[in-house]
C-alpha cells in the first residue's frame, strides 16, 4: 500500500493505493488517525485499491467511529469497484459515508 | 477439469500477499471462476489471517501453514492447515452485523462466499484442518 495525503483547508484527502490487508492496517491508521485527531475532515480516496479485506474494512469502521466522536467525517470518495463489494457484503453502505 | 495445488506460506501477516497471489494465478487459469476470483481469493485470504492472527496472535514462528486447493467434479475446496491455537468451531460465531464494530467480519464474509466451511477433527500433523468449499 502506498499513500498520499493533500490538504485544502480544514479537508485532507487520502489518496490509498494498492492492497490493504492486515499487514498495512497500522500503516494506515497511522495515516488517517491523527487528520481525525487533528479535527479535519477527511476524504479517503479509494479509487487505486484494489482489493480491502476486513482488517481494511475494520480500518474505515474506527476511522468512521473516531471522526464521529470528534465531531468530523470521513468521507469515501471514487470507491473502487472491488472495495464497494466488500462495504456491501459487509452491509456498510448505509452506515459509512460514501460518496 | 480437476485440479490440486499446494502451497506452503510462513505464517506471518506479510505471507497474506502470497496467499492471494497463488490463489489469483490459480483461478485465472480456469474461466469457470472468472466472475468469482475476487470472491474466492477474499474467503481464502481471510481464513489465511484467522490463522495468523487468532491461531498465533500475530506472533513470530517457525511454524508454516499449507493450502491446498482442489477442483474435482465442479467443486472447488480451499484447505488450510496450521498447528496453532486449537479452533473450537462452536465458538466461532458470525458477527452481528448490527453492531457495527472493526473486527470480527472475517467469518462472515468467508460464510457469504462459500458453501461449507467445515474444521476436519481426523487430520493427522496438523492441530486445525479447515475445507472451506464451493459448488460450481
Amino acid at each position: 500500500m502506498t499513500y498520499k495525503v493533500t490538504e485544502e483547508g480544514n479537508i485532507a484527502t487520502v489518496f490509498l493505493n494498492g492492497e490493504i490487508d492486515m499487514d498495512v492496517t497500522e500503516k494506515a491508521k497511522e495515516v488517517i488517525m491523527p487528520l481525525i485527531e487533528a479535527k479535519k475532515e477527511v476524504h479517503l480516496n479509494l479509487k487505486d485499491v484494489e482489493y480491502m479485506d476486513s482488517s481494511g474494512i475494520s480500518v474505515l469502521i474506527e476511522s468512521h467511529q473516531q471522526a464521529t466522536e470528534l465531531g468530523t467525517k470521513v468521507i469515501l470518495k471514487e470507491i473502487s469497484k472491488s472495495v464497494l463489494k466488500v462495504i456491501m457484503m459487509a452491509k456498510l453502505e448505509q452506515i459509512l459515508n460514501l460518496d | 477439469m480437476n485440479f490440486e495445488e499446494t502451497q506452503n506460506f510462513k505464517i506471518e501477516s506479510a505471507s497474506l500477499r502470497e496467499v492471494r497471489v497463488f490463489a489469483r494465478e490459480l483461478f485465472k487459469k480456469n474461466s469457470i471462476f472468472e466472475n468469482h476470483t475476487d470472491d474466492l481469493v477474499l474467503a481464502l485470504a481471510e481464513a489465511a489471517q484467522n490463522i495468523v492472527k487468532h491461531g498465533y496472535n500475530n506472533e513470530p514462528t517457525e511454524d508454516e501453514m499449507k493450502i491446498i486447493i482442489k477442483f474435482n467434479n465442479n467443486v472447488l475446496s480451499m484447505e488450510l492447515m496450521d498447528k496453532g491455537k486449537p479452533v473450537v468451531p462452536s465458538n466461532i460465531k458470525p458477527r452481528d452485523l448490527d453492531d457495527i464494530k472493526a473486527g470480527g467480519l472475517g467469518t462472515f464474509f468467508i460464510g457469504q462466499i462459500m458453501d461449507e466451511v467445515v474444521f476436519k477433527t481426523t487430520k493427522v500433523n496438523w492441530v486445525n484442518h479447515l475445507i472451506l468449499t464451493k459448488a460450481f
